[in-house]
């Protein structure tokens, strides 16, 4: 697979709220392989590919958030900067991480560090040090952060993405920026593929935070179907029970209330059809996803998860087996290449 | 400014008991406004001024309330909160109902071993100085607030419900002294924010305003042992740039600082792991709205004396009618 353009998506910014830097290589990417481009509101970027079928076609939209996790400086002390979270991020592994913190006046190299043990309150050595105790050090004297460091100034990992053996690729923000890559690949692919639906790409802002992005996209374009693509859990070290995935096994289709019984039954058909690998997830309740709110949006949508297994999720350092990419952007192809104009009406629930 | 202050925060007017205060707002605004409608979940909507952006400025009329679930045979009344309390300022606090009736929060501390120890909520009960049901003047549905008299210590002021009425005071006075506008401008006062911001969702998706502002107090980390946040009490008007549950606009943000700076009105930023407001609903509701919020730095959030400075009020009337006055680039 050719990763030039996922590894342009995890060497960005593009923090939940914050996503200009990565739309434009998105936008760039996109314009020429939609009929055209828009954004909401709040900053989710639509690519409209239009389908052959006669007007007022039935459409979908495909959701992919670009946001990724990170921190935002909240209080500054000196020479040190105290920060709060952007996203659920995983603050295991934060101390000694390299950031990049986005100023006004430009990005600067920084690294997150923890105080010694003994200026740690209490028993606070023993455990994952909270983020309240964490500070970004710039390398600035107090004077110089005083001037050029705002509240509110954006960081974000440094770590650029590596090509690893077996056909992995490693990074921050592949969360969600892998499933980004895949519909990208499934524009690709339209291009020479007929579809009667209306087919709307949408990265997706502020996931991380509570799918601001998906809801009101979907409320915007009212489509008819939906699908959010998003990552899952691979399994790995202390993740290995049913609810995590091989990795390299390629996408789960999910199940469970957000998945309409009838999309999940059509993808699973189709990817045996094709002999994609893949696994079904077991979603219960809430995914986790875009596709919660895509769901309810308007009147409601009938709405399917599909997600890519990664490990280490919300690291810096997320790796993927970039062959399920591949797959997963054949799969929605496939499934999108095959609706027929009367599709909308054997959507019924039952399950 | 402080009479009405004073006036709207000794009124008791909880979450989904709206009526109360808002028939007072009504009265204040009635002659500044183009358009006034309340809609179905009790939001009091006043328009002024046509054209340009379609903006909806949201302060919630709403306070936390108590509401009595169960009165016993010795005549305590048990209650359910209406909205977020502090249990370690509730015990001993005095209560006021729509009704009338007076009371105090109590709560027993018999065992030695629990003295130290807070009294969840569902330990606490109201006495009405009823002694059975039969007289209790209050019954299971009746809701009260936090009773407490309004104080002016000059720069600094103190009274229950600051949150959220200081805002609404800061509405009413921005509609009075907004003498032209180019712009759409929705005064909003919301219901039931306490109460997981439903009056803003609501309307918001009725106005679908294209920026939407919550005016709201915020916590400060000016206390002797805060948590880790720059917005202190006095140091000027707060701009919201993040909360828990809501990132704001990055235009919206710059479009209010650079508004502040021109006007030379002073500004905290805030980026606060404490409470959320009204802009998180305006942001989410139908196809989503660029938000911000300005923020009235206040001590001690929901217990029964909350603070705010004066000049930090004045402040923030002066900054929405330097941002609604002028044309809007984003």
């Amino acid at each position: 697979m050719k990763t030039e353009f996922l590894k342009s998506l995890l060497s960005s910014s593009g923090l939940s709220g914050f996503e200009t830097p990565v739309t434009e290589l998105i936008k760039e990417k996109w314009t020429s392989l939609t009929d055209g481009l828009s954004e909401s509101s709040l900053g989710s970027l639509h690519g409209l590919k239009r389908g052959s079928g006669k007007e007022s076609r039935p459409s979908m939209i495909i959701a992919t958030h670009m946001d990724a996790i990170g921190l935002i400086v909240s209080k500054i002390s000196g020479e040190f900067l105290h920060v709060a979270n952007l996203g659920g991020i995983d603050i295991r592994v934060l101390p000694g991480q390299a950031v990049t913190l986005h100023s006004e006046r430009g990005d600067l190299p920084g690294i997150i560090v923890q105080p010694p043990a003994h200026l740690l309150p209490e028993g606070e050595a023993k455990k994952a040090v909270a983020l309240k105790h964490l500070l970004i050090d710039v390398g600035f004297s107090a004077r110089e952060v005083a001037r050029k460091i705002k509240i509110g100034d954006t960081v974000s990992f440094a770590t650029e993405p590596t090509e690893m053996s077996g056909g992995l690729l490693a990074g921050h923000s592949l969360d969600n920026r892998a499933s980004l890559a895949a519909l990208t690949l499934c524009l690709e692919e339209l291009q020479s593929r007929e579809h009667i639906w209306d087919v709307w790409a949408a990265a997706t802002v502020q996931e991380e935070i509570g799918h601001m992005g998906a809801s009101t996209s979907a409320f915007q374009i009212r489509p008819d179907l939906a699908i959010a693509v998003d990552v899952t859990f691979a399994k790995g070290p202390g993740a290995s029970n049913w609810e995590t995935f091989d990795l390299g096994s390629g996408p789960t289709i999910g199940l469970g209330a957000v998945n309409h019984p009838f999309l999940h039954e059509q993808f699973k058909e189709l990817a045996e059809k094709l002999e994609i690998p893949f696994s079904i997830e077991i979603l219960p309740g809430r995914s986790g996803t875009d596709g919660d709110d895509l769901q309810t949006s308007a009147e409601g949508i009938p709405t399917i998860v599909i997600s890519i297994p990664i490990r280490y999720m919300h690291t810096p350092v997320e790796v993927i087996a970039t062959k399920d990419i591949q797959r997963t952007a054949r799969l929605l192809t496939e499934f999108i290449a095959m609706l027929d104009a009367d599709f909308l009406e054997k959507i019924v629930w039952d399950d | 400014m402080k009479d009405l202050i004073k006036k709207l925060t000794e009124t008791i007017s909880p979450s989904g008991y709206e009526s109360v205060i808002r028939e007072i707002i009504t009265e204040e605004i009635k002659d500044f406004a183009d358009e006034i409608h309340v809609d179905a979940l009790g939001n009091l909507i006043a328009r002024k001024g046509s054209g340009g952006k379609k903006i909806m400025l949201a302060a919630h009329m709403d306070e936390i309330g108590l509401i009595v679930n169960h009165v016993d045979e010795n005549g305590f009344a048990r209650f359910s909160p209406l909205g977020t309390f502090l249990p370690h300022t509730l015990v001993g606090a005095r209560v006021r109902f729509l009704n009338g009736t007076y009371g105090v929060v109590g709560a027993e501390y018999l065992k030695p071993a629990t003295q130290t120890k807070l009294a969840p909520l569902n330990k606490m009960f109201i006495d009405t100085g009823a002694s059975s049901p039969k007289d209790s003047p209050v019954k299971i549905g009746d809701v009260a607030a936090l009773e407490r008299p309004f104080h002016d210590l000059g720069k600094r002021l103190i009274a229950k419900s600051m949150d959220n009425r200081i805002s609404v005071v800061i509405l009413i006075e921005t509609m009075r002294k907004l003498k032209k506008t180019e712009h759409e401008v929705y005064f909003v006062f919301t219901t039931q924010e306490e109460v997981q911001v439903r009056g803003a969702l609501t309307s918001a998706f009725g106005i679908a305003p294209e920026i939407g502002i919550a005016i709201d107090i915020c916590p400060v980390g000016d206390t002797p042992d805060s948590a880790k946040k720059e917005v202190s009490l006095g140091k000027g008007v707060s701009i919201k740039i993040k909360d828990p549950l809501m990132i704001a606009d990055p235009r919206i943000v710059n479009w209010m600082i650079k508004g502040a700076e021109k006007a030379k009105i002073p500004y905290q930023r805030e980026v606060s792991s404490l409470g959320s407001t009204d802009a998180r609903a305006i942001q989410v509701a139908g196809a989503g709205a660029m938000v911000g919020g300005i923020s009235i730095p206040c001590r001690y959030v929901h217990s029964p004396s909350e603070m705010v400075d004066y000049d930090d009020v004045k402040n923030t009337v002066k900054l929405l009618i330097a941002l609604l006055e002028k044309k809007i680039k984003l």
